[in-house]
């Protein structure tokens, strides 16, 4: 393949702009191209649910590059830019209005959008869906207009919203189908726990609640809910979930994840098609912790897909992904999730988990029934989530009156733990 | 710039970190890989104090989204930060720990 022909990054999200920054990091001084379908440079969406839509000037936006960077970096970002189709076997990214670019390899980070729901569909006057930067923008005009707001989805984008809100000063309410909040991401007393955090913060929490039908007038939006009763929502945000954008990677012939629908990819981050590579929101790679492919809509997981593609473009060794980490910001409270949640753990205590506390702060132990430590949640306690990375990693089995004892330093006990292993059990990066 | 008093050497354990202020700046001193380290105390992505982080090989990690700043330069090892931490330089004589603010 002539080495003049660009490395073209579809996308310009997390994914794509991470991704480019680790080529240069590798030392590939050929051209890169990236393209977005925004008109914003790279930015962190994290904070779009929060500190934008508290911010009335942006200065809370997180650019991904620096300024300065993406010119330093000789990285060439076009925005406003959809890809059409790509042949594969030609190499070529056919742009719309008869635009052709060869390219040497190709990355697909075209990430996911909101979940339409078929009765608000996007566009519909008082109606809100969160994924972009204009989305965030014009989310916050309306919310310094309105003194009340109705959210459908209790996951982390609807609570994070509610949160957001609730500061400000709106009323707020939020609808869930399932009976709980979060319900893929946390266990049931977990969620209780955060319900009750939620209902102190005044937020009203409707769980196992559908909507039958729904209105919108001039006023705002009438929703009916499935036993009759009517709620006016002024404002209303439809939090309830994420489609990946693999319509482009489908039609160039890539494998696409029945379960999951995502982008299928190796532990390199390569599809099936050669010459495509795929990362982010829009794909699915078999995680080891979960022993299952799994399409993990994270920021972390973003930026570790990002980094494996870079390297298996440049043939470089690279270490595997990390376990999976997320991080979610309300009520008061950072919660930081290691590892994934499975029906056969059980969960441990660290700490007080007070609700109405100021500024609680424990951690949730999910061990299996080996007692092997696989999932971490740190309420306000990041900093101990860290001693616990090589555990979670290996799976180490801890015990279990040791770790609930708070008298006992945690990273000593770590220590032990990780002593006492298997030398099997040696954690990965 | 003037070398200030910043705490007793015995004050702080080894991998330990303690807050402080000078005026209405907010500092951090760490005792890390054998050696004592000031630095600014926010975390330069988003506001956290990085004395509440993870203190490690010369190296903090912060409590809320895991960027990671070397103490000896103050740059950062890893996403989500990109700008470092400013550092301070700093002496120890007699027991104290004094650094040039």
């Amino acid at each position: 393949m002539p080495a003049d022909l660009p490395i073209l990054i579809v996308g310009a999200g997390q994914a794509g702009a991470m991704a480019a920054g680790a080529l240069r990091g590798h030392g590939y001084a050929g051209r890169i191209l990236m393209l977005g379908d925004e008109a914003h440079p790279a930015y962190e969406r994290p904070p779009l649910s929060k500190s934008v839509l508290l911010d009335a000037d942006g200065a809370a936006l997180a650019p991904i590059h620096a300024p300065d960077q993406l010119a330093a970096q000789a990285i060439e970002w076009r925005g406003g830019c959809r890809v059409q189709a790509i042949d594969p076997v030609a190499r070529l990214a056919h742009l719309g209005h008869g635009e052709t670019i060869a390219y040497s390899q190709a990355l697909i980070a075209t990430g996911g959008r909101a979940r339409e729901w078929p009765q608000l569909p996007i566009g519909t006057p008082h109606v809100h869906y969160l994924r972009t930067l204009d989305d965030a923008r014009a989310l916050r005009e309306s919310l310094r207009s309105q003194r009340a707001l109705v959210v459908l989805g209790a996951g982390f984008l609807g609570l994070e919203i509610a949160s957001t809100a609730r500061a400000l000063g709106l009323d707020v309410t939020v609808i869930e189908s399932a009976p709980r909040v979060l319900p893929r991401a946390v266990p049931p007393a977990l969620s209780a726990w955060l319900a009750a955090r939620a209902a102190a913060a005044g937020v009203a929490l409707r769980l196992d609640t559908r909507v039958r039908e729904a209105r919108a007038d001039a006023h705002g939006v009438t929703l009916v809910l499935d036993g009759g009763e009517q709620l006016q929502a002024p404002l209303l945000v439809v939090a309830i979930g994420q489609v990946p954008n693999v319509t482009l990677a489908a039609s160039a012939g890539a494998r696409l994840h029945a379960g999951n629908g995502g982008i299928c990819i190796d532990a390199h981050g390569r599809t099936s098609v050669p010459g495509l590579f795929a990362a982010g929101d829009c794909a699915s790679q078999h995680r080891a912790c979960a022993d299952a492919e799994l399409r993990l809509e994270s920021w972390q997981s973003a930026n570790e897909q990002a980094r494996l593609v870079a390297a298996a473009m440049l043939e470089q060794a690279a270490a595997p992904a990390a376990t999976p980490w997320f991080w979610t910001d309300q009520f008061g409270l950072n919660l930081q999730m290691l590892g994934l949640p499975a029906d056969e753990l059980r969960y441990l205590t660290r700490g007080d988990e007070a609700v109405d506390a100021q500024a609680p702060r424990f951690l949730l132990l999910g061990i299996d029934g080996r007692d092997r430590l696989r999932h971490v949640i740190a309420v306000n306690a990041g900093a101990e989530l860290r001693p616990l990375r090589p555990l979670v990693d290996a799976q180490v089995a801890i015990d279990p009156a040791a770790f609930t004892d708070t008298t006992a330093a945690l990273r000593q006990l770590a220590r032990d733990a990780l002593a006492a292993a298997p030398a099997a059990a040696t954690p990965h990066p | 710039m003037a070398w200030i008093k910043v705490a007793a050497q015995a004050q702080l354990g080894e991998e330990e970190a303690m807050p402080f202020t000078v005026g209405d700046a907010q500092l951090a001193l760490f005792h890390s890989a054998g050696a004592f380290h000031v630095t600014d105390n926010v975390c330069t992505h988003q506001y956290a104090l990085l004395t509440d982080g993870y203190v490690e090989d010369g190296c903090v990690e912060c409590p809320l989204h895991q960027a990671q700043f070397d103490l000896r330069t103050g740059q950062p090892q890893c996403a989500p930060a990109t700008r470092p931490i400013r550092i301070y330089p700093v002496k120890v004589e007699g027991g104290e720990i004094y650094a040039d603010i």
